[in-house]
């Protein structure tokens, strides 16, 4: 699969914007280097709360700071380059976030997608780095 | 041709470096918008991790704009623009506000409380600072 790519692409731009776009995709890699333990810390947390849903087993606490979680995550993955981080953690955020208790249609959908959005953040927004 | 203060005036001020204030909680977003604003625009970029932190950064350093996050513990966003809107020390300067929420309630919302524009998360950090100058008006290079 190839890497995500954040909106530009270098091959559009003027010669002095490719080295700025070059630059800063480099200095995001870095950023996102330091970034990614939190990150994955974040994943984590809902997939814990995940597996506490579908045993019943969720408290309220642990529902917020999952949604809190997903919030963060949504904001933060499409700018270090996975778009597709973005709608999955928007996704488990509506789900976390819904006050009636989740059919079983609904914790399956949110098992695949925290699966899905785990690999994302192992694999990172470039894996060649 | 004589000398023209206001074109003088406007040309001083087009050179000036853009002074922006960040408040966010999360240090990854506060560190890439920064980057971004630095690196891109050549703006100087000031950091504030809460909307207490913020206000007092505003109050002290009267930037030219602000990039305030709206969820955040303890102080909110909404809150703490109300915050910068009712001081007479910080009214004047242009708010804008950063959410990865997309519903429209929320957009009045923050319209009918003065902010100059909101930008989404996730945001492209190549075009940042170019979303910030137009909701402001800036020109391009400023």
């Amino acid at each position: 699969m190839p890497p995500e790519k954040t909106v530009h692409t270098a091959a559009s731009l003027p010669a002095e914007e490719q080295s700025q776009e070059q630059k800063m995709h480099s200095m995001i890699s870095a950023l996102w280097e330091r970034s990614r333990h939190t990150v994955a810390e974040r994943a984590r947390l809902l997939e814990s709360a995940g597996e506490l849903w579908n045993d019943n087993r969720l408290d309220a606490a642990t529902k917020l700071r999952a949604v809190d979680s997903a919030h963060k995550l949504a904001g933060v993955l499409g700018t270090f380059g996975l778009p597709r981080g973005t709608d999955l953690a928007r996704e488990a955020e509506g789900l976390f976030g819904q006050s009636t208790p989740p059919g079983k249609a609904e914790i399956e959908r949110l098992q695949v997608l925290l699966a899905e959005l785990t690999r994302l953040i192992d694999r990172g927004p470039n894996p060649t780095v | 041709m004589g000398w023209d203060p206001i074109s003088q005036c406007l040309e001083a001020c087009s050179l000036m470096t853009r002074r922006i204030l960040i408040i966010d909680d999360e240090d990854d977003i506060r560190q890439v918008a920064a980057m971004s604003l630095e690196t891109v625009a050549g703006w100087d970029v000031m950091l504030a991790n809460s909307g207490k932190q913020g206000i007092e950064r505003a109050s002290a350093e009267q930037p030219d704009a602000i990039l305030l996050d709206v969820m955040m513990p303890e102080m909110d966003g909404p809150t703490t623009l109300l915050k910068l809107k009712a001081s007479g020390v910080t009214s004047h300067i242009p708010v804008l506000l950063l959410t990865a929420k997309v519903q429209g309630p929320d957009q009045r919302r923050f319209a009918e409380m003065g902010v100059a524009a909101t930008l989404f998360k996730p945001f492209d950090p190549l075009t940042l600072a170019r979303q910030i100058s137009a909701a402001l008006g800036w020109k391009e290079g400023d």
